[in-house]
């Protein structure tokens, strides 16, 4: 018996260390390559006017876009070839030797985060159906890092030793910036990001995202809040999860300072289940506003809590543009209807400007029916059209990893409808160069609609990256 | 930092923390069952939870097919899913050591989730059950049917196992093979029918749970599959074998982490309680004594 009851302690010490060994495994294992296959020829003529400005949807009667992009020393403007393909190129299908070109998303995990890779795949495919770069297809290594970053470290590993990618296009990832940036800086890869999440991916030499990242977002939500609705206090609820949800909410209470608003930081785990305390704690203080600052797939059940508690109309509630994608407001349900507020860091989906146009017919010929149609889809779309108009500049048979990367630093003004301002890459040690964005409000009949137009969101830590691009003549 | 505590918060958090022990109490007496009669801890039983949810979710709610039909197709899998690993895949285990018939459940379960990120692919989804429609206060906080639910349902499945475990013959062979399993096939206890009973409960328990909690938690495969790791520490505080105390441990952990949330300055750690009341119990357990994975004390 006493043996019996030995073994059975061993069995309760050793399941317990399992259980928690297993809860930091992530997910499924979801990782497969996958390489841009050349779809069949077409022809295209050439002949593309470059973006000139963002027209606002008409179902709205916001401002007009206010920062039309402006002269370029990008390749965008001196030799990319034009069609009228909806990746701008033209040709036939691209046979001549791939280039290699690599991207890390966060998909299987607490959300899935992988949009952004989807949109440069579209884009990359569609490029090779029309020509490639110069004759060139490119081979788009898309991977998945489970949101683990022993798993980021592999893949980085694999896609800059072995594989002996170019550069990083589109890459999207809660944790892959901090654990590859010194990667890429010792192997001289530059990663043109499309999804940037953690302050690594705005902190990091080689790293330049072209959306503007958590951070901006809530800034810009906050401060729509204060200029719409008078907010002096405000709760920021986000994720414990270093570097990022700390990182965001700090954001808010750096700024509040400057600006005469009181910001409480209020951090949880992702994986409690307890929402009914998160949102009772964020209301306690009888905040004006609440910044929900969560991937989309978290702020369902948390406001589905908040709607059980009838806070809707307790103050004002808002989040970030990872809440600005399709089926949004039709999950959280018409009870936030004329509620709910999100800032989006690149246009509106439905605008009518030719690089959105563009985005949206990538993605319906050459993307799946159900890949989102979200802000970081497109934020994917531009980082792969950045990236293939500064390589049709270059010589094809000269596209090596430090050429590349020596024509993506140069980009120092990329202009695209997408973007309130400039993409650039540049000389600093660090990138943000997405700091503006609009603000759209989840109407009475569940829609999207946009009620602020480009608009600078302020951050104090941005301090650097504005006197560089005042010094050096960087965006737009 | 402290936030207000006063009367209203307590009983506020009392609240939200019983209906979160109750989503834990529900998870962790599904392990109970299942290792009591199978020496299996069932780390599957979240991700066949998970795909019950999500096959209602995504097959039957809004897709012009008959919602009940979906609940009994939901169990149904379930039950399926753990009779096929029960009565399959986990004999060939059978000799093996525990912690590799841990693994295996592991990892059924995570082919399961893996399945499900396949098949279902939409990044927002929420499952709306009937019984979110009514509601009633207790103090400030209003509490859905559905959430009251889960706790009524894991005392009442805390209660029907202890009858059946007690009243039923099939019972009296799960408690015998809980005592000694190599004694109990000796002396001719129909191990085979016990595990296979131990199994279809474990696998209502777990598609009913499933279900419940993709309603109040987030809809997630991956979200659901791991909430076993928290059951997992309500079932050490019932030592893997009494059901009251594991839905009492549940109840515990569920009430401290929401009590927790008074505390601003640590309530963002507050899941450390799962593995500070499962490691406390482990080191009540088992003083004086040494324990190796394998089972042997020295």
């Amino acid at each position: 018996m006493k043996h019996r009851a030995m073994r059975k302690r061993a069995v309760i010490g050793a399941v317990l260390a399992l259980s928690f060994v297993a809860g930091a495994c992530g997910g499924d294992d979801d990782d497969a390559s996958s390489d841009t296959a050349a779809p069949d020829a077409t022809d295209a003529p050439a002949g593309t006017d470059a973006p000139v400005d963002t027209a606002a949807p008409s179902d709205t009667d916001a401002p007009a876009d206010t920062a039309a992009p402006s002269d370029t020393t990008a390749p965008a403007d001196t030799a990319a070839p034009a069609g009228d393909s909806p990746c701008l190129v033209s040709g036939d299908a691209a046979t001549g030797e791939p280039i290699k070109v690599g991207s890390i998303q966060s998909k299987t995990g607490p959300d899935d985060f992988s949009s952004s890779g989807q949109g440069a795949k579209a884009f990359f495919e569609c490029v090779n159906a029309n020509g490639g770069i110069n004759g060139r297809p490119v081979e788009f290594l898309l991977e998945d890092d489970q949101w683990t970053p022993e798993t980021a470290s592999q893949l980085g590993a694999k896609l800059v030793n072995d594989e002996a990618v170019v550069a990083m296009v589109g890459s999207s990832s809660f944790v892959e910036c901090g654990v590859n940036e010194p990667l890429y800086e010792s192997e001289g890869v530059v990663a043109v990001y499309g999804t940037g999440v953690p302050r690594e991916c705005f902190h990091s030499k080689n790293i330049s995202a072209t959306n503007a990242g958590p951070r901006i977002s809530a800034l810009g939500i906050a401060q729509y809040m204060v200029s719409e609705y008078g907010a002096e206090t405000m709760t920021c609820i986000s994720q414990n999860i270093p570097n990022t949800g700390e990182w965001v909410c700090t954001g808010l209470q750096e700024w509040g300072e400057t600006a005469g608003v009181t910001v409480r930081t209020l951090l949880h785990d992702p994986a409690n289940p307890d929402f009914i305390s998160i949102i009772q704690d964020a209301v306690s203080d009888n905040p004006d506003a609440v910044i929900v600052m969560e991937p989309a797939g978290l702020t369902v059940p948390l406001l589905a809590v908040a709607e059980e508690q009838d806070l809707g109309d307790a103050t004002h509630w808002g989040g970030p543009t990872s809440q600005y994608l399709a089926g949004f407001p039709e999950t959280i349900g018409e009870y936030w209807w004329g509620r709910y507020d999100v800032q989006a860091e690149l246009t509106t989906i439905d605008n009518t400007s030719p690089d959105n146009q563009a985005w949206l017919a990538t993605m319906d010929e050459y993307g799946e029916a159900d890949d989102p149609r979200d802000t970081f889809s497109q934020a994917g779309w531009l980082a792969a059209k950045i990236f293939t108009d500064t390589l049709l500049a270059m010589d094809p048979e000269a596209i090596t990893r430090e050429a590349v990367t020596e024509a993506i630093q140069n980009v120092k003004a990329y202009p695209s409808d997408l973007n309130c301002g400039d993409w650039y890459f540049g000389p600093g040690d660090r990138h943000n160069s997405n700091h503006a964005g609009r603000i759209v409000t989840i109407n009475d009949a569940g829609e999207y609609e946009l009620v602020q137009d480009c608009q600078e969101h302020a951050d104090p830590e941005l301090e650097d990256v504005l006197a560089l691009e005042e010094s050096e003549g960087l965006g737009g | 930092m402290i936030a207000a505590i006063t009367g209203t918060n307590l009983l506020t958090f009392l609240i939200t923390g019983l209906t979160v022990g109750g989503i834990y109490a529900l998870s962790a007496l599904g392990l109970v069952v299942v290792y009591r009669a199978t020496g299996v801890v069932n780390f599957a039983q979240g991700a066949v939870g998970a795909i019950a949810a999500l096959t209602l979710a995504n097959e039957f709610i809004g897709k012009g097919r008959p919602e009940a039909l979906g609940y009994l197709a939901a169990i149904a899998l379930a039950v399926a899913l753990s009779l096929f690993y029960g009565l399959v895949i986990s004999p060939r285990l059978s000799r093996r050591d525990p912690v590799v018939r841990a693994m295996g459940a592991l990892g059924f379960g995570l082919f399961i989730l893996g399945f499900c990120g396949w098949r279902w692919t939409a990044r927002i989804q929420k499952l709306d059950l009937p019984t979110d429609e009514w509601s009633f206060k207790i103090g400030e906080v209003t509490v859905t049917l559905t959430r009251a639910l889960v706790i009524v349902l894991a005392l009442v499945v805390t209660v029907a196992i202890t009858a059946f475990l007690n009243k039923t013959r099939v019972g009296l062979s799960m408690r015998s093979l809980a005592n000694d399993r190599e004694l109990s096939s000796m002396i001719g206890v129909d191990v085979r029918r016990a595990e296979t009973v131990a199994w279809l409960i474990g696998g209502v328990i777990a598609g009913l749970s499933g279900i419940l909690f993709g309603a109040t938690k987030q809809l997630d495969a991956a979200s659901l599959t791991f909430l076993v790791i928290p059951a997992i520490a309500a079932a050490v505080v019932g030592q893997l074998k009494s059901l009251w105390w594991t839905f009492g441990g549940a109840m515990l952990i569920g009430v401290i982490e929401s009590e927790l949330t008074n505390f601003r300055s640590i309530a963002p750690y507050k899941d450390i309680t799962q593995l500070a009341v499962g490691a406390g119990v482990i080191l009540l357990l088992q003083r004086s004594r040494v324990v190796s994975f394998i089972g042997a004390d020295r």
